[in-house]
Formats: structure tokens, C-alpha cells, sequence
């Protein structure tokens, strides 16, 4: 266990996420694995990031790139042996880098072992511990999540000659989480890491768990029976250890997540993420400040997980039909790019590779209350290939340098996972972390410094936020607020300057220091605090009492 | 660029809060508390149902009201449409106020928010009449969309109306305009209107905006201003046309602000209008052409005596405006009986242009040649009573169209009149 004994160092951390697939090949097979995720760990610590939030590296046939678990007390082949994830963990805590890894509890793949036993006879002793039955009617009010691709949720298995549940691909057969023995056995799984020293799990897909008739088959008091228990577990035999929710649901939906503090200790807020988008595509805080007026107050000990983009496709299950259309319209015109009901994008190219709106991007993310989690390769300003099939175009090999494979493997190019990209804007050659460490002034070095700076306080993590709203409604402005400290964000999010008017009267007296300068600006009296902004330009300024 | 002196500091900076717009509502106001509310109401579901996802703004330009007018109109909320409707826009709908003196002016609250159709960068404007109670939600888009989506520059209205109303509508401003500017526009004075932002520049720059100016309602002259500098326009009906709370019953008044417009404005549009020689029909959104027929009751022997009286009293005023021959079959006309008198399309036209060439000469006073066209209207206006007393609404539009024509036929008769060899 590194670091400090902080139970709350999730409120106050910035993750990045990274399939180790994708990150540095040590072998030279073609594909990333854990030796060569180590050989980095200097680099993310370099970065600034503090935890790690591993996807899935477990045995799989990688039909849905892991999330498809066929052994879950192992480590896939390809990214080497269960001792090379010991020794990267060490080699992460060492760093003062937290490690959380992705746990599916919601389905297995169907090759594992217990489906097969499952499917092989009614009478099996597993037989339980999926959901089948004799017809597809069952839990018909539950949506099909993959809609571009299944056409039920129950799919037919011709060996027991049955329908088993999936709320996923097929070839994900749900977990039957009304079986003690199946909770049970999940929980052993899960210690099975926590002993060897992860620091938490991002559980995938929990609002499915159970299934009852005549209900969306999402949310359901069952489903947060079983969260509670695994929580009291994890918290009576591994305190620090910390639990993540995928749960991709409205903020009132979300909230019971938390429970009492006694659930989950973060979920991601799925529904801020297009809104910023839409918001800086709209040049209007209006969708931002709306949804955030809409979540509701969460446990103290408990966080959102904001972030901009990560593996899947930017989702739009959590907007209306009208803001999806205008989301599609305006980042994805081009209808390769769309998938399921999302975009299958990476940051640089949805923000067209202008530097302004990622830097102003990333610093909401920053401020905004939540802890920021990153996607690998968007502190570069990696770009996607919309040519590969699914979600793969935004999971290409990292870009190190500009030579061999982008630094990535020496592998032949032919043998690598997935193509590298190439073209002239976003290829390893324009794009990669060696000619970005060389200059101050590329994005990477920017975001080292606004990382440095989200972590210079926790106030960021833990702090209120009160929303200012000015007249000029393309200016989204907000205070953070801790104690005695407290820090004005200012975004102008439209493409041309802006002048604002702030109220800030409750803060008479104090003056501005601009937080990435260090310069003072007026102090504030009794008049409108009147700022003039650049296109997409944003201030943090420390309010301070001289 | 105009001069936008007449926008108030605190009125720029809620434009700068508003920023580059996509449409623009512009609502004058004077003591309108008691109705303006289904109007804000209307334009505010219109901007909700029909663009969603544009940036807009409605903009109050207020003559001095002293009942609170403003305040209704900024007291508004959108929240009350989301939760009749479930309707609701993407971006912020800004609602802002200004007032631009003490006493009202029609000019000077269509020039304020020309301003600010111009300094926000608007591309499709609207101004809705304060009054509208009966505007709906779908005439507001109707009035828009055109110019936000089919890059029209200026959009009049059609309005249901009887067939007796609008009578000067009917029998010159549209057979005029439309025998002048070669396009069928058939309200091309109206309190309810769109234009693009192009436009409104245009028109900003154009008009001097002098101080006598701000005593005429401009908005014939932008309809002018549309038909002169080749705009695309086209028409939207709007349903049965709002009472208009402001419209004079002093004829002499209307006159000046409407036939005084058009003729003052044909000298600098000259070039544009001499070399029309036909008219075109306008793209149009709804019927073309609706008039309701009921029973209404109408002074029409007070019309005959007052032309009659009027023919003889400025017997010497006449002279010095129309041609002898003109002047003449006017007063022959004028000392028949009631049951045998007839203004005829081709006298009244033939009138109405040597009228306006006489403006263009300026003969006498203006006011004074505007005044004297007063008892001649009254006269065409008794002939169009009478003739069309049982006429269902198609033998009404016939007759109109009829009129317009003689316009066309005779307008080689104004342009003779206007270079002087008559």
C-alpha cells in the first residue's frame, strides 16, 4: 500500500486510464503488457497523475476488448503473467501511484467456465448462476443497450436449448446475482486482487445486476443490496480501498450509488460529459449549469468522476433526442463516427485540434468538482482512425517518439494489435510524447501544469462550488470554495472575446492572483468585477486577503 | 455603419451580455402591460418549437410606458413553456429591455432594433406587433423561418381581414408598390414583419433617420427598401390581422404615413422602379389572399360628400397638382348622385400618379398635396364600398387584382408624368 493513509485520497486524486494493451510493448509480440506499462510508470508520475485505472487485462477472447472475462484470477498471455502485474503494481506504488483495475461483475464471456458448465445441463450445479429461460419474453420492459447490434436482450443458447439473458453483446451472458453462491464467489475474486494490492475497482456495468419483471431491469433496490454488501466487506477487511461505478444513468438515478456513504465511494457523471461539449459547441454554459443544478448533493466522503473522453464512444444515452441530434450534427457529422447511440471519437479530434478548446476543456475538467480522470494518449492530443471497427478507433498503440511504431513495439508494424495512427495530423510523427516533452509550451507540458496546479489544493477536490451567473451567458464562471480558500474559475466558452460583469461583492476587499501566472489583478470593491476574455480562454484565480 | 447614439449605455452592455445572435424578436412597446404577454408568450413557444438550437434574443424597445410594460415582458419565463409543452432550447433565450425615450416612435423603435440586430450580427430579425393577442407560435416561426433557413430578406405579412378593412392597402399602397416594384406584396405596411440581418443594415445606413423623420412610421419604407435594392422576399400569413391600437383614424395622418412614404421614396428609387415592367407573384408560406366577408356596417354617403366637397373646395389645390383633363372628369364625377357615382380604376390611378409625380415636383407643400389626396381617396374608397357590397371573396380579390392591373397598364403614364413630358 503506498502513500498516505488518506481514506479519502480518491477526492484529491487525477486518474488516468489506460489499457496496458495499448501503452508500451515490452516484448516485442505487438501489444502492450505489464513490463512495459511499468517501464512508464516514470512518465505518468511525470505527468502528475496519481492513480491508475487499469481496463481489463484478464483472460478473454477479447471479443469486446476484455470486458468479455473468461478467468478473472489472471492475467491475459498477451500482457505477460499474474507476477508481472505484481511487480508493476510495486513499481506503481512505489511511484506514489495508486492502481485500480476494472472488475465486470455484471457478466462473464461466454467462454468461461461457468457458462460452459452452466449451459451443459439444467441440472449443473452452476446451472444457477446465469439467468435463463424457456422463452425470450421475460423482462421485455428492459432497453437494449447495444442497439446497433443485438436485437433482444435473451439470445439462444442450442447446447441447453434455452435463452440465457445478456444486457450486453451475446456473447456476454449475465451473472444471476440473485445466487448467494454467485455474490460470494465475486467477492472472493475481488479480495484475490485487494490482496495482492490494487487499491480499488472500477465495477463495470452495475445497474444491471438484477433483473425483475415489469421494470427496466436498471436501478432496482436488489442491485444496491448487493453494492451495500460488497462495500461493508470491502471497507471492514480493506479500508482505503475504494470502489468506482460505472452506472451511465441521470444524476437522480445516480445518487443512490452513493447509498450513505455505504455504496460506491465515486461513479462517473455520465450526463455532464456531452453536456460540456454541447456547451462549448453551443457557446452556452446553459447545458452545463443545468445538469449540474440537477445533481444532486452526494455523501461527503463520497465523488464524481468527471472525465471528457475514455474507451467507449462519447455517450448520449443521458440527453434528450434534441440534444443528441444537435451533439451529432455538430461532432459527428460524418455517420461513420456514430455508434449505438454515441461518437466514437477521441478529445483532439471532436475539439478539431485547437489547442484553445482542449486546454479550456481540460481546465473544467480540472475544476469542476469530481476527480478528473484521463484517457491515455488525450494529454498528447492523440487522434482516433473512425476506419476501425467498433470502439478499436479510439484504443490505438500510444505514440512515444516518431520512429519505429511510434516507440510503441519493435514488432513489425503488420503484427501490431491495432494499426498505429499515421496521417499528417494526428500520426506518431506529428503527435507523440518525445517532441511534446521538448517544448514547454505543447500540450503535454500544459497539462503537467494545470495537473500540478489541480493538485497544488485540495479545495478542487473536496471544495462547494457556487455558480455565478452572469449576464453574458457565454461566460461560465463558478467559485470553489474550502474553508478559508477559495478560487474563481472563469470560462468563456465561445470562439470570440467576451467581456463579463461579475457579482463578486461577497468578496470585497480580496485581490486576484492568476493562478497559472501568479499575477495580481484588481481587487475586488463594490462595482461589477469586470473581466474581458479571448476566444475559449479561462482564468483560475485565488481569492485572496492581502 | 449608423450612428448608435440612440442606444443607451446600459442597453449596450446587455448587448454585450447577449452577444452574436441567430435570430432576433424586436417588440416596440408603449403601455402595453395588458396584452403584451401572449405576444412574448407566442414569440417565446415559436423560438422554442422552431429553433431550439439557435442563439436568440427578444428585444423590447419601449416608448416610456408608464404601466409596466418591460416588466412583463422580462417576467416571462421559459420555465412556464417547458412545463406546458415540455418545450425547452438548448442555448439561453435572452429577453432584454430598453427604453428608448419618454414618448413613443415608431421609427425610433424599429431604428433601435435595427442597432441591434446590426451590433449582435443578427441573421433572421422579427419585429411582432405588442398587440398580436391572437399571434401564435407557428406565425412567429412562419415570419423567420423563411429568412433563417431559405435566406429570404424580407418577409411581409398576409393577414385575414375583412374585405372592407385595409381599404388603402387595397386600392394603392399594394397596387402601387407592386405596379412600381414589379413583386406582389400584398401588406407592404404592416406592424408585423422579418428581415434578415443584412438587411437591417442596409436600411440603417440608408434612412437619415433625421428628427422629422422620427415622426413617420418606417416600415413601409423598409418594405420599399426590400423591393428597391433587389432583396428576395416573400410573404407569411399570419391569421386574422391584430387590432392595432396605434393606427390613427386620422386619415390625413395615415396618409402622410404610408402614400407620403411611398412617394417620397420613389424619387431616389427611381432607377429601380422605371425599368420594371411587369409584376411577379412572391414565394408564399399559406393562402395568399383571405378576406372574410360578414356584414359590416359602413358610412358610405359621408365618403361621396366628402369627395365631392373636397373636389370643389380645393378646386385651386387640384389644379395645380393633376392634369386638366384629370381634374376635370373629377368634377364631373363629383356632382353626380350618389346612385350614379363611380370613381373608376383607370381616374383613380391615372390621379394617384400625377399625385405622386406632383410630390416628386413638389408643386406646393407636400403636406399640402398629401392632404388633398385625402377627399380623392374617399371618393375610390365610396366606389370600392359600393361595388363590392355583395361580393363574395373571390369577386373581391378579382376586383383588387383588376385595380392592380390598371396600375401596371398605366405606369407608362408615370414615368411620362415623372420625366416631365406631361
Amino acid at each position: 500500500m503506498p502513500q498516505s493513509s488518506d481514506a479519502l485520497w480518491y477526492k484529491n486524486a487525477v486518474f488516468y486510464q489506460v489499457h496496458v494493451r495499448a501503452f508500451y510493448d515490452s516484448t516485442g509480440d505487438g501489444v502492450g503488457d505489464f513490463q512495459g506499462l511499468a517501464q512508464k510508470l516514470d512518465y505518468l508520475r511525470d505527468l502528475g497523475v496519481n492513480a491508475i485505472w487499469l481496463m481489463p487485462f484478464f483472460p478473454s477472447p477479447l471479443r469486446d476488448d476484455g470486458y468479455d472475462i473468461a478467468d478473472y484470477r489472471s492475467v491475459h498471455p498477451l500482457y505477460g503473467t499474474l507476477q508481472d502485474f505484481k511487480n508493476f503494481l510495486n513499481a506503481a506504488h512505489e511511484r506514489q501511484l495508486r492502481v485500480i483495475v476494472e472488475m465486470v461483475l455484471n457478466h462473464t464471456s461466454d467462454q468461461h467456465a461457468w457458462f460452459q458448465e452452466s449451459r451443459s445441463s439444467r441440472d449443473n450445479p452452476r446451472r444457477d448462476w446465469y439467468v435463463w429461460s424457456d422463452s425470450d419474453t421475460p423482462y421485455r420492459t428492459a432497453r437494449i443497450i447495444f442497439i446497433d447490434t443485438e436485437m433482444s436482450n435473451w439470445a439462444w443458447d442450442p447446447i441447453s436449448k434455452s435463452y440465457y439473458w445478456h444486457r450486453f453483446f451475446s456473447h456476454q451472458p449475465d451473472l444471476n446475482y440473485d445466487n448467494p453462491a454467485v455474490r460470494e464467489e465475486m467477492w472472493d475474486i475481488m479480495k484475490f486482487w485487494l490482496d495482492i494490492g490494487v487499491d480499488g475497482f472500477r465495477l463495470d456495468a452495475v445497474p444491471y445486476l438484477i433483473e425483475r419483471e415489469g421494470t427496466s431491469c436498471e436501478n432496482l433496490p436488489e442491485t444496491h443490496i448487493v453494492i451495500k454488501e460488497l462495500r461493508a466487506r470491502l471497507d471492514s477487511e480493506y479500508p482505503g480501498r475504494m470502489l468506482l461505478a460505472e452506472a451511465n444513468q441521470w444524476p437522480a438515478d445516480l445518487r443512490p450509488y452513493f447509498g450513505n456513504g455505504d455504496e460506491f465511494h465515486m461513479a462517473f457523471h455520465f450526463p455532464l460529459m456531452p453536456r460540456m461539449f454541447m456547451g462549448l459547441k453551443l457557446e452556452d454554459r446553459k447545458p452545463i449549469t443545468e445538469i449540474l443544478k440537477q445533481t444532486p448533493e452526494i455523501p461527503p466522503s463520497c465523488q464524481w468522476g468527471l472525465f471528457l473522453r475514455n474507451h467507449d464512444e462519447l455517450t448520449l444515452e443521458m440527453v434528450t433526442d434534441m440534444e443528441r441530434d444537435y451533439m451529432y450534427d455538430s461532432y459527428a457529422h460524418d455517420k461513420t463516427m456514430r455508434l449505438n447511440l454515441g461518437i466514437r471519437r477521441r478529445l483532439a479530434p471532436l475539439l478539431e485540434h485547437d489547442r484553445r478548446r482542449i486546454e479550456l476543456m481540460n481546465g473544467m475538467l480540472m475544476s469542476l468538482p469530481g476527480t478528473p480522470i484521463l484517457y491515455y494518449g488525450d494529454e498528447i492530443g492523440m487522434g482516433d482512425n473512425v476506419n476501425l471497427g467498433d470502439r478499436n478507433g479510439v484504443r490505438t498503440p500510444m505514440q512515444w517518439n516518431g520512429g519505429w511504431n511510434g516507440g510503441f513495439s519493435n514488432a513489425d508494424p503488420e503484427s501490431l494489435y491495432s494499426p498505429l495512427l499515421q496521417n499528417p495530423v494526428y500520426g506518431y510523427q506529428a503527435v507523440n510524447v518525445l517532441s511534446q516533452k521538448r517544448s514547454e509550451h505543447s500540450l503535454l507540458s500544459w497539462m503537467q501544469h494545470v495537473i500540478r496546479l489541480r493538485r497544488s489544493t485540495p479545495l478542487f477536490g473536496s471544495g462547494s462550488i457556487e455558480f455565478l451567473y452572469p449576464k453574458n451567458h457565454r461566460v461560465l464562471a463558478y467559485v470553489r470554495e474550502q474553508g478559508d480558500q477559495a478560487i474563481l474559475i472563469v470560462n468563456n466558452l465561445s470562439n470570440s472575446a467576451q467581456a463579463v460583469e461579475l457579482d463578486l461583492r461577497r468578496y470585497k476587499g480580496k485581490i486576484l492572483i492568476e493562478m497559472f501566472g501568479g499575477n495580481l489583478f484588481p481587487r475586488i470593491g463594490d462595482i461589477p468585477y469586470l473581466l474581458t476574455l479571448g476566444p475559449y480562454q479561462f482564468y483560475w484565480f485565488k481569492l485572496r486577503r492581502i | 455603419m449608423a450612428d448608435e447614439s440612440i442606444l443607451t449605455d446600459d442597453f449596450i452592455r446587455q448587448l454585450i451580455d447577449v452577444g452574436e445572435v441567430d435570430i432576433l424578436v424586436g417588440v416596440p412597446t408603449h403601455n402595453d402591460a395588458k396584452t403584451v404577454e401572449p405576444a412574448i408568450r407566442a414569440i417565446q413557444a415559436g423560438i422554442v418549437k422552431t429553433f431550439p438550437r439557435e442563439r436568440a434574443v427578444i428585444i423590447n424597445a419601449d416608448g416610456g410606458s408608464s404601466d409596466g410594460t418591460p416588466d412583463v415582458i422580462m417576467g416571462a419565463s421559459i420555465d412556464d413553456l417547458h412545463r406546458s409543452f415540455n418545450g425547452y432550447t438548448l442555448r439561453t433565450l435572452h429577453a432584454i429591455s430598453t427604453r428608448y425615450a419618454n414618448s413613443p416612435s415608431s421609427a425610433t423603435a424599429l431604428r433601435t432594433i435595427l442597432a441591434a440586430a446590426e451590433l449582435l450580427r443578427a441573421r433572421a430579425c422579427t419585429v411582432i406587433c405588442p398587440e398580436s393577442d391572437n399571434i401564435e407560435a407557428e406565425g412567429v416561426a412562419n415570419l423567420l423561418r423563411p429568412v433563417y433557413r431559405d435566406h429570404f430578406d424580407f418577409v411581409a405579412p398576409i393577414y385575414r381581414r375583412h374585405k372592407f378593412e385595409g381599404v388603402l392597402l387595397s386600392n394603392l399602397l399594394y397596387p402601387m408598390t407592386r405596379a412600381l416594384f414589379g413583386q406582389r406584396i400584398r401588406e407592404p405596411y404592416a406592424s408585423e414583419f422579418a428581415f434578415s440581418g443584412r438587411l437591417a443594415s442596409q436600411f440603417l445606413s440608408q434612412n437619415k433617420w433625421s428628427e422629422e423623420s422620427q415622426d413617420y412610421d418606417p416600415e413601409l419604407g423598409l418594405t420599399i427598401s426590400a423591393l428597391s435594392d433587389g432583396c428576395r422576399v416573400c410573404q407569411a400569413f399570419l391569421g386574422t390581422r391584430p387590432p392595432i391600437k396605434r393606427q390613427s383614424r386620422d386619415l390625413v395622418h395615415a396618409m402622410r404615413q404610408t402614400v407620403g412614404v411611398l412617394f417620397s421614396s420613389l424619387e431616389s428609387t427611381f432607377q429601380v422602379w422605371s425599368s420594371k415592367t411587369a409584376s411577379q407573384p412572391v414565394p408564399t408560406l399559406g393562402p395568399e389572399f383571405d378576406v372574410s366577408t360578414d356584414p359590416m356596417r359602413i358610412n358610405r354617403k359621408q365618403l361621396k360628400e366628402m369627395f365631392s366637397a373636397g373636389v370643389l373646395d380645393l378646386e385651386s389645390v387640384l389644379r395645380s397638382i393633376l392634369s386638366s383633363s384629370t381634374l376635370a372628369e373629377l368634377q364631373q364625377i363629383a356632382v353626380l348622385p350618389e346612385d350614379e357615382f363611380r370613381f373608376h380604376p383607370e381616374l383613380w390611378v391615372k390621379a394617384v400618379y400625377e399625385f405622386a409625380a406632383s410630390y416628386y415636383k413638389s408643386v406646393m407643400s407636400r403636406d399640402h398635396i398629401l392632404q388633398a389626396l385625402v377627399p380623392l381617396y374617399r371618393g375610390r374608397m365610396f366606389t370600392f364600398l359600393v361595388e363590392n357590397r355583395t361580393s363574395s371573396a373571390a369577386e373581391v380579390g378579382n376586383n383588387i387584382e383588376n385595380l392592380c392591373l390598371e396600375f401596371e397598364r398605366l405606369k407608362p403614364y408615370l414615368l411620362e408624368l415623372w420625366n416631365g413630358r406631361k
